[in-house]
């Protein structure tokens, strides 16, 4: 599953990642491939989604956090 | 000799990721000594500052944040060109301040400086966070590993700032080891001779490049092109590949110098966070700040505003009563420092805002706002970060305008621009006022007057075409660029005064200076039209005048310059102009005196209240709104006997000033923003055409 699916703060491990024209960037903002992240919080309205990654807060859309695949549990 | 070598500047540059401190390095280092320049054909501000040792100065230059060298927007162009001296100035050393409780992130740009060849050192700044999480950093492990100096520092309690004074006087930056290792290195080599380059990695950074800076040349870039084709060398994998082999290479230096702690958020910012970004108390909480800063900002900025008011008028009636009557005396009078007293009169306003806006920001408030409305602005074709600049331009569309460099992409970022100026600002309070108090009955309905009904609805009105208009723009501009949010969200953090103060400083001085020189431009040439006409008309008013004041009593006196005053503004050029006009404004409702009013008020449109005082012959030293609408609610068509400022009138003329672009300043800074002309004609005609419909349409419909 992607970070887009989350729904509560447990924490997963980050897989792989999409690649896509926003690969880089994402890579350069510290999500990475073996990192643990949990999602924080949620924006109404199918809104963006706050992570935390490596004691860092993050906002994606929904599309952005869907390009992060989770290793399943 | 040692000392004549020693004279003479030392330039360094500064970088680091976005929210590490590094304006708050910059800031201690370089104090009020610091210069606003710009980058040809950027957008982006070259911010330099100097502090000086004994005979020895120094020119840091704050190289916008970012998170590696790697192309996404202009900033890493900025970075790129300037630490490669490609068309700037290459620095003699680069400082590179790194997060310490984020060190693996940072030392990604940080080893991609270090590649480029050019002497370095590294600051470690937010210390005292990392000692919070229990972290652990090595530094001489760290140092050794790296073979650059490292400081370790919490700028914002001022420790460690003197031991990075002391890496600049004593020059300890040092040329480190290469870091990452390339491949490619026919093609890199073939690049490093062609543009002079000393480093394989500066030659990799060019060939991504290529496509992505707007100053190289035509020539240069087809050439890089076709050497990276040939080599089979593809940019987009190739910074992907560099940027996953430096993350392995820099996780396992680190797991060598860094002992890691719990590295959570702390809890009390979990506990602002959770109210901040909650769905309902979210929300409320941003209208309530807002709130909160509106109304300080009018209140606060009231008596500045008065008082520079009241000493340009003394100034320039001490001009007339001082130096010789004559032409250059009124340029210099009425033109001039009315001219330049209508750009002073925006600086408690605008500072003020732009003070608020630094506060919020370094809080790491606003970017749990652009989380908030990132939703809501999407479907108009706007980001989360263009809440800023359309919220501002409540108050004033020019900081907001501004502010809107943060918004990358550039189709965005556009739209913001233009449609920021029809959110209501305060210019036109003193236009609202008047006319609904001329045409909206002071009556309650349900406990709520109406006339405040109808000011809310004006800037009801206001908001729903700013976002029609950016609904409309998302259709006809057209960019190739992807929009995305991913921010990081920063821990809360007290801002520091001295950089809020800074910036309310060097942000207005931006304004004073660039859209200064417009506003003053067009003050004269509004001055010069409003003073003079076609040969005679004026001087046979003037003499009129003078007859009718010699036979008149002194009471009769008064109202005689009153109402001369007005009959010369009408021989002026403007007042032909008005006339001239006054069939095209008709089925609106206008008269040609209105016309002269909708003219002036191009300018600003607060010059709307000065130019009916004069027109309506209230007397210029009379803007009491209840006086002017005293004398409006009088007027009479003369052919028809009706009311000139009936319901109808009334609110087409709201509409009209609304819609319409009637801002100087904002056509300046516009200009500013996007680099061209263009844009800022292109809006100002839509606007005006929109605004002349508009006001049309209510006409027709109420009268």
């Amino acid at each position: 599953m992607t970070a887009a699916g989350l729904n509560n703060n447990t924490v997963h491990e980050i897989a792989s990642i999409t690649n896509s024209n926003l690969l880089v960037r994402m890579m350069e903002m510290g999500v990475l491939p073996g990192k643990k992240i949990s999602l924080l919080k949620k924006a109404p309205f199918k809104g963006p989604m706050a992570f935390i990654i490596d004691g860092n807060i993050l906002a994606l859309r929904i599309e952005e956090a869907d390009l992060i695949h989770l290793k399943a549990e | 000799m040692e000392i004549a070598e020693k004279l003479g500047t030392r330039r360094i540059a500064i970088i680091g990721n976005p929210n590490v401190g590094k304006s708050s390095i910059f800031n201690q280092l370089t104090g009020l000594n610091q210069k606003i320049g710009n980058y040809p054909g950027m957008t982006v501000d070259k911010m330099v500052g100097y502090f000086n040792k004994g005979e020895q100065r120094f020119e840091l230059i704050d190289l916008p944040g970012t998170y590696s060298l790697l192309p996404k927007s202009e900033d890493e162009v900025i970075a790129h060109k300037v630490l490669n001296g490609q068309g700037e100035e290459k620095p003699d050393a680069a400082l590179v301040i790194l997060d310490a409780c984020n060190l693996e992130r940072s030392l990604l740009l940080g080893t991609q400086v270090m590649d480029l060849g050019i002497p370095i050192a590294f600051v470690i700044n937010m210390k005292d966070l990392a000692e919070e999480r229990g972290l652990q950093i090595k530094t001489f492990a760290l140092y050794q590993a790296l073979g650059v100096p490292l400081v370790m520092t919490d700028a914002r309690n001022n420790q460690g700032i003197d031991t990075v004074k002391s890496l600049f006087i004593e020059d300890k930056f040092v040329v480190g080891k290469p870091f990452h290792e390339l491949d490619f290195p026919e093609l890199l080599g073939v690049v490093q001779e062609k543009f002079g380059f000393s480093q394989p990695y500066q030659a990799f950074q060019q060939l991504i490049f290529a496509s992505f800076d707007p100053t190289l040349s035509e020539e240069k870039r087809i050439w890089l092109e076709e050497r990276a084709k040939a080599f089979h060398f593809d940019p987009q994998e190739q910074q992907t590949k560099e940027t996953t082999d430096r993350y392995q290479k820099i996780k396992e230096l680190l797991s060598k110098s860094v002992l890691s702690g719990t590295n959570e958020p702390r809890k009390f910012h979990g506990k602002l966070d959770a109210i901040f970004l909650h769905p309902v108390w979210g929300y409320l909480t941003f209208f309530g700040i807002m709130l909160l800063i509106f109304q300080a900002i009018f209140a606060w900025a009231e008596a500045p505003m008065y008082f520079i008011d009241s000493t340009f008028a003394s100034l320039s009636s001490w001009v007339v009563e001082t130096l010789p009557p004559g032409v250059f005396t009124d340029l210099l009078a009425e033109g001039i420092i009315t001219g330049i007293g209508g750009v002073v009169i925006f600086i408690p306003q605008i500072a003020l805002l732009f003070g608020f806006l630094a506060f919020l920001e370094d809080t790491g408030y606003f970017s749990r706002v652009v989380f908030l409305m990132d939703r809501i602005m999407r479907p108009f074709g706007l980001h989360g970060k263009s809440v800023v600049p359309l919220i501002s331009g409540m108050a004033c569309a020019i900081p907001g305008i501004m502010a809107s460099r943060n918004i990358s992409n550039s189709k965005e970022r556009l739209i913001t621009i233009l449609v920021t100026p029809w959110m209501s600002c305060s210019a036109r309070l003193p236009v609202y006022v008047i006319l609904i108090g001329l045409t909206v009955p002071d009556e309650a309905w349900m406990g709520i007057n109406f006339q405040a009904i109808a000011l809310l609805v004006m800037y009801l009105f206001g908001t729903v075409f700013t976002l029609l208009g950016a609904f409309a723009l998302k259709f006809i501009i057209k960019t190739k660029e992807k929009s995305f949010l991913m921010t990081d969200l920063p821990i809360y953090r007290m801002p520091r005064l001295q950089t809020v103060f800074l910036t309310m400083f060097n942000k207005s001085k931006i304004f004073v200076f660039e859209a200064g020189k417009v506003i003053l431009a067009i003050s004269i040439v509004l001055w010069v039209l409003a003073s003079y006409g076609p040969s005679g008309r004026m001087e046979a008013v003037e003499a009129e005048k003078i007859a009718m004041l010699e036979n008149a009593t002194d009471s009769e006196k008064e109202e005689i310059m009153h109402v001369y005053a007005s009959k010369e503004l009408e021989s002026s050029y403007i007042g032909i102009l008005g006339k001239s006009i006054e069939p095209a404004i008709r089925p609106l409702g206008y008269d040609w005196k209105i016309g002269i009013a909708l003219l002036t008020s191009f300018a600003a449109r607060e010059v709307f209240v000065a130019t009916v005082a004069t027109i309506y012959s209230v007397g210029e030293e009379v803007e009491d709104e209840l006086t002017i609408r005293q004398k409006l609610e009088k007027q009479v068509h003369a052919d028809t006997g009706e009311k000139v400022f009936d319901r109808a009138t009334g609110f087409s003329l709201m509409v009209f000033y609304a819609l319409a672009m009637q801002c100087m300043s904002t056509v300046a800074v516009v200009y500013r923003e996007t680099k061209s002309w263009k844009w800022p004609v292109l809006q100002t005609i839509f606007m005006t055409i929109i605004a002349y419909l508009g006001a049309l349409a209510t006409y027709q419909i109420f009268s």
